[in-house]
């Protein structure tokens, strides 16, 4: 990498310090590098290389943040390995915390103190991002939503003549002129989001929700204005960018004064608005925030939308997304409504909180650059699905699915993938 | 007072020090508030996060590396006994000869542990990739002094306090402080699932 100018280092070392907080204080003073963290981390397993050893991450931001802020790092660097932030530290950094890892956080549960190592890649990440070295192909899609206000540049006109043809068709399938999918109506109950690989990839889940919502007589509506559930700022960690991108999602609730704001089946667009956006804006959000998964148990449950699970005749099998299960806390409500709309359903190995990542998490699947690393990690979520037997994949995240689509199709897989949303729909037994 | 005991006891005071240092750095740098809705299972998520979350058929860090993960838990076990012996020979408490055999057996056994941990660390081409200077030398300054421990429950040598005064010191500089953020790193781990419902996990 070519010579950094002082005034971008120091901006990269202020973010260190300006994170000086319990939980990073703790992370960077506990590893003790046991390297026992290695069988944790799908980059170290699927490629053996030993610079992917979450440990090493850990290891490469301790050692600039000693170098700088500790007395033993400032006196005898070569003690504990202290490193100048630097281009080739940069470099280094760049590698690893953008290139060779998903910030899934299989690594912090398996850990033997309890390093929350996905914390300190998302700090490294931030440090590299107010040091403007954030890879552009990851940039751009932050850019994208930030210019156009969906990541996938996708005119409002386009958008809204999407949701006017699958409005005809719901109203098709249902055999009901008046069924709708309303758009930036106020006063409903639910302001639903959307993933923007919906209207631009695949509308069929936008259909899926759109009926259960007619079967459940739901008070919504879509805005045309921010509807994208996603905010890859919070990938990129520049928090400025994930600042704006939240922000625009909360005045758009306030504006159609909607009662409870719905998050698509998005797993990282869930843990950024529900968990992150709130700290990002510095507020409490005086209106509730779900995720469509728990919605969709909600209807199950109370009897509201009527389920058929022996229409699904195939073996079913579930991917818990990272973020939406491990980050996020999601973990019964999709198991829920598989148990009401399927007759065949196995688990992965392992499944839940203990999950593998699909390979398409932390903006890896904008991140051309990093492709072939991105499907050879995928290859272990390909033989879970594998030696489950299951012909349809089910999982409730955009990004997931998109990732498992390109696995299915690399690895020969010879399976289905759905979203929940699809799958409820094609149990529904409308009255 | 004898001069190694006076530069034992000068080495406790810094050790302690310095751990309090660390102390009041993790509490004037604790959590700072969080805005989004809490699922509300921190309470027991702390209580899952020092017990069940550390059982070792939980952890691929323990259930992988079975001798590793023995060989660290018994060479830790020897440490702090060490750290008890420490007090009982410096306040002359004396020790039963029954006590001091099954001592003498156990550190036997952990010093084994902790030159087993070290040599692993020589020779594994992954380990060396993340270990620095401070990882050999906080093994070697353990292992010595657990070393010097077994020795001088049967010849009371002064190089024992010597030992004990070059770990006591070294522990809030090296990576030994672990022993005070591993708690700090589990409670802030147990603090982020517990807020959002992921830890204590419910059975399905």
């Amino acid at each position: 990498m070519e010579h950094l100018s002082t005034h971008t280092i120091e901006k990269g070392l202020e973010i260190l310090r300006k994170f000086d907080d319990g939980r990073f204080l703790t992370s960077i003073n506990s590893c003790v590098h046991c390297g026992l963290c290695a069988d944790s981390c799908m980059y170290y397993v699927s490629m053996k290389e030993n610079a992917f050893i979450p440990a090493k991450k850990v290891a490469l931001i301790e050692s600039i943040y000693k170098r700088y802020y500790t007395f033993t790092g400032r006196t005898f660097p070569k003690l504990i390995h202290a490193k100048e932030l630097n281009g080739e530290t940069t470099a280094e950094l760049i590698d690893l915390f953008y290139g060779a890892c998903t910030l899934c956080g299989r690594c912090n549960i398996h850990c033997a103190i309890g390093v929350d190592i996905a914390y300190l890649v998302s700090i490294g990440r931030a440090m590299l991002a107010e040091m403007g070295l954030t890879p552009p192909t990851l940039q751009s899609t932050v850019d994208a939503a930030l210019t156009s206000g969906n990541n996938m540049r996708i005119a409002t006109d386009d958008f809204v003549e999407t949701l006017k043809w699958l409005e005809e068709e719901l109203r098709d399938e249902v055999n009901d002129p008046d069924a709708s999918i309303p758009l930036n109506e106020k006063d409903r109950n639910l302001l639903y989001t959307l993933n923007p690989r919906e209207p631009k990839f695949f509308p069929l889940s936008i259909s899926a929700m759109a009926k259960i919502f007619y079967a459940a007589r739901e008070s919504w509506t879509i805005s045309t204005h921010m509807y994208d559930v996603t905010n890859y700022a919070f990938f990129t960690g520049n928090l400025n960018e994930a600042r704006i991108i939240a922000q625009r999602m909360l005045d758009e609730v306030k504006k159609l004064n909607c009662r409870e704001l719905i998050l698509a089946e998005c797993g990282h667009g869930e843990r950024a608005f529900r968990w992150e956006a709130p700290n990002y804006l510095q507020t409490n959000f005086d209106f509730p925030v779900r995720t469509s998964v728990e919605l969709l148990a909600q209807y199950i449950a109370s009897g509201r939308i009527k389920v058929d699970k022996t229409l699904m005749k195939e073996k079913v099998t579930l991917h818990d997304p990272c973020n939406l299960v491990r980050s996020g806390g999601i973990i019964q409500e999709q198991r829920y409504i598989l148990s009401k709309t399927v007759t065949d359903f196995v688990e992965m190995n392992p499944h839940g909180a203990d999950n593998l990542c699909c390979g398409g998490g932390g903006g890896q699947l904008s991140m051309s650059e990093y492709n072939e690393r991105r499907m050879k990690i995928g290859e272990l979520k390909a033989e879970q699905i594998k030696k489950t037997g299951a012909s349809v994949v089910v999982s409730p995240c955009h990004n997931c699915v998109d990732q498992l689509l390109q696995l299915n199709s690399y690895y020969k897989l010879r399976v289905k993938i759905k979203t929940l949303a699809e799958l409820v729909a094609e149990a529904l037994v409308l009255e | 007072m004898k001069w190694y005991l006076v530069i034992t006891y000068i080495s406790l005071v810094v050790c302690i020090a310095g751990c309090l240092y660390h102390v009041i750095q993790i509490i004037r740098h604790r959590k700072t508030r969080d805005f989004s809705k809490s699922a509300d299972t921190v309470g027991s998520a702390i209580t899952y996060s020092f017990t069940k979350a550390m059982n070792p058929a939980r952890k691929e860090s323990a259930y992988l590396h079975v001798p590793t993960y023995i060989a660290g838990m018994l060479y830790h076990l020897g440490t702090f006994l060490s750290a008890v012996l420490l007090f009982v020979f410096l306040f002359s408490i004396d020790l039963y000869r029954t006590i001091e055999l099954f001592i003498s057996v156990f550190l036997m056994v952990s010093i084994l542990c902790g030159t087993a941990i070290l040599v692993k660390r020589i020779f594994s081409k992954l380990l060396r990739e993340i270990t620095v200077i401070d990882d050999y030398i906080s093994n070697i300054l353990v292992t010595a002094f657990q070393v010097c421990t077994l020795v001088y429950i049967h010849f009371s040598l002064p190089v024992y306090y010597i030992a004990a005064s070059a770990l006591l010191l070294y522990i809030p500089f090296g990576k030994l402080r672990h022993a005070v953020y591993f708690f700090a790193a589990r409670y802030y781990l147990s603090l982020f699932y517990g807020h959002r419902g992921t830890w204590p996990p419910i059975k399905h």
